[in-house]
């Protein structure tokens, strides 16, 4: 088994930064052309192709606000430094996700539903979401000293845990105008295939294009750590 | 010795989590459990009938698009909303219906009841979880197992 050695991450990934970006840019690119030759729905024509930006962005937003919350706890239970860098490398990307969720879903909703924005359970849990990410963004840099953050910020991801299974099940719960779950249902998806395939595509280019971002975030606040505790060293 | 302290302490944060997890998910649960009616969105037909709903309150009513029932005159929209009970509501709407109001597909009314007729303010139109391309409906109805329209 490969064991890395966390100071030997940065230099790993300056090597392989090169490398990933082409593989993202070339990924985007072709799952676009996928998307622009894919032929439109039967009912709602052009514009649900905005899904595959959206449901994408919607997975990953709980996804990652459910990896934050997890090593957001063991950081707690375990006083583990870099769990907690971790959750605070996390943190901003799955703020960009959430906004983009919410933007690429009421230019979505004005084109089927006729209406930007309704208080529905999905929509307003959703937003919810999207606040806790930001107060959590705020956290992380509201202490003087790092440690006091993590932690204000830790109990702040693992209280928003509660509001995951709320976003996923507020359309079987409640009634919305969102629809309800096309993919991850019982049952089975009631996608046609060839969508399906393309959400996977998109899926897993958004998803290297957050991990990417997240190891480079992640790298330079170790980097950052460790010139500050060198500082302090000498003096 | 020393390692015994130290788990014990991981036991304590642990439990510590645990208490705030639980009785912040459990105060959710009872306000969402407490405004079951107000967090859904919209009431079916069947529920309307059910409701004793006065002139003055707004509501709103979700359900299919009643097929044959969509006619306008004088550029007013009458229409029924029906839901899987066979239970509908009649609406008059007075302005533009959005681009996928269709027979036989979602749609959510909101306005007021009066003389068991909706006078709507506002019509949605809800999408529901199915997609699919048109060649692929075209070969269902080649092969006559499509259920639509």
């Amino acid at each position: 088994m490969l064991v890395i050695n966390p100071n030997s991450l940065s230099t790993i990934l300056k090597s392989l930064n090169k490398l990933l970006s082409i593989l993202i840019v070339l990924l985007s690119i072709s799952s676009l052309t996928i998307i622009y030759f894919l032929e439109n729905d039967y009912y709602q024509g052009i514009s649900f192709k905005i899904m595959f930006i959206h449901v994408p962005a919607a997975w990953l937003s709980l996804l990652l606000f459910g990896v934050m919350g997890i090593t957001s706890i063991i950081g707690l239970v375990f006083k583990s430094p870099n769990a907690l860098i971790i959750a605070r490398s996390i943190s901003p990307v799955g703020l960009i996700m959430s906004i983009t969720v919410l933007i690429t879903g009421s230019i979505w909703g004005y084109l089927t539903w006729g209406t930007f924005w309704v208080w529905d359970a999905r929509l307003t849990s959703m937003l919810i979401l999207a606040f806790i990410y930001f107060g959590h963004n705020l956290l992380l840099n509201s202490f003087d000293h790092f440690q006091k953050s993590d932690f204000a910020a830790a109990i702040l991801a693992i209280i928003g845990l509660v509001n995951l299974p709320i976003v996923k099940f507020s359309v079987d719960w409640w009634t919305t105008l969102h629809q309800g779950a096309s993919v991850f249902k019982i049952g089975g998806p009631s996608l046609s295939g060839i969508y399906l395939i393309t959400l996977f595509i998109s899926f897993i280019c958004i998803l290297l294009i957050s991990l990417f971002w997240i190891f480079n975030i992640l790298v330079t606040t170790k980097d950052k750590r460790k010139l500050e505790r060198m500082r302090l060293f000498n003096e | 010795m020393r390692s015994q302290k130290i788990s014990s302490r991981i036991k304590n944060r642990l439990i510590f989590l645990i208490i705030i997890f639980s009785c912040f998910s459990s105060s959710i649960y009872l306000i969402s459990y407490a405004l079951k009616d107000k967090i859904s969105y919209f009431y079916s037909p069947s529920e309307i009938k059910e409701l004793e709903i006065d002139s003055t309150q707004t509501v709103r009513v979700g359900g299919l698009l009643k097929k044959g029932s969509l006619k306008i005159e004088n550029n007013i929209w009458f229409f029924d909303v029906v839901d899987e009970n066979d239970n509908s509501v009649s609406v008059v709407f007075d302005k533009t219906l959005p681009n996928l109001v269709r027979e036989n597909k979602g749609i959510i009314v909101e306005g007021k009841i009066m003389n068991n007729i909706l006078n709507a303010k506002n019509v949605l139109a809800k999408h529901d979880e199915n997609y699919m391309p048109q060649s692929a409906i075209d070969k269902m109805k080649d092969k006559g197992v499509w259920r639509g329209e």
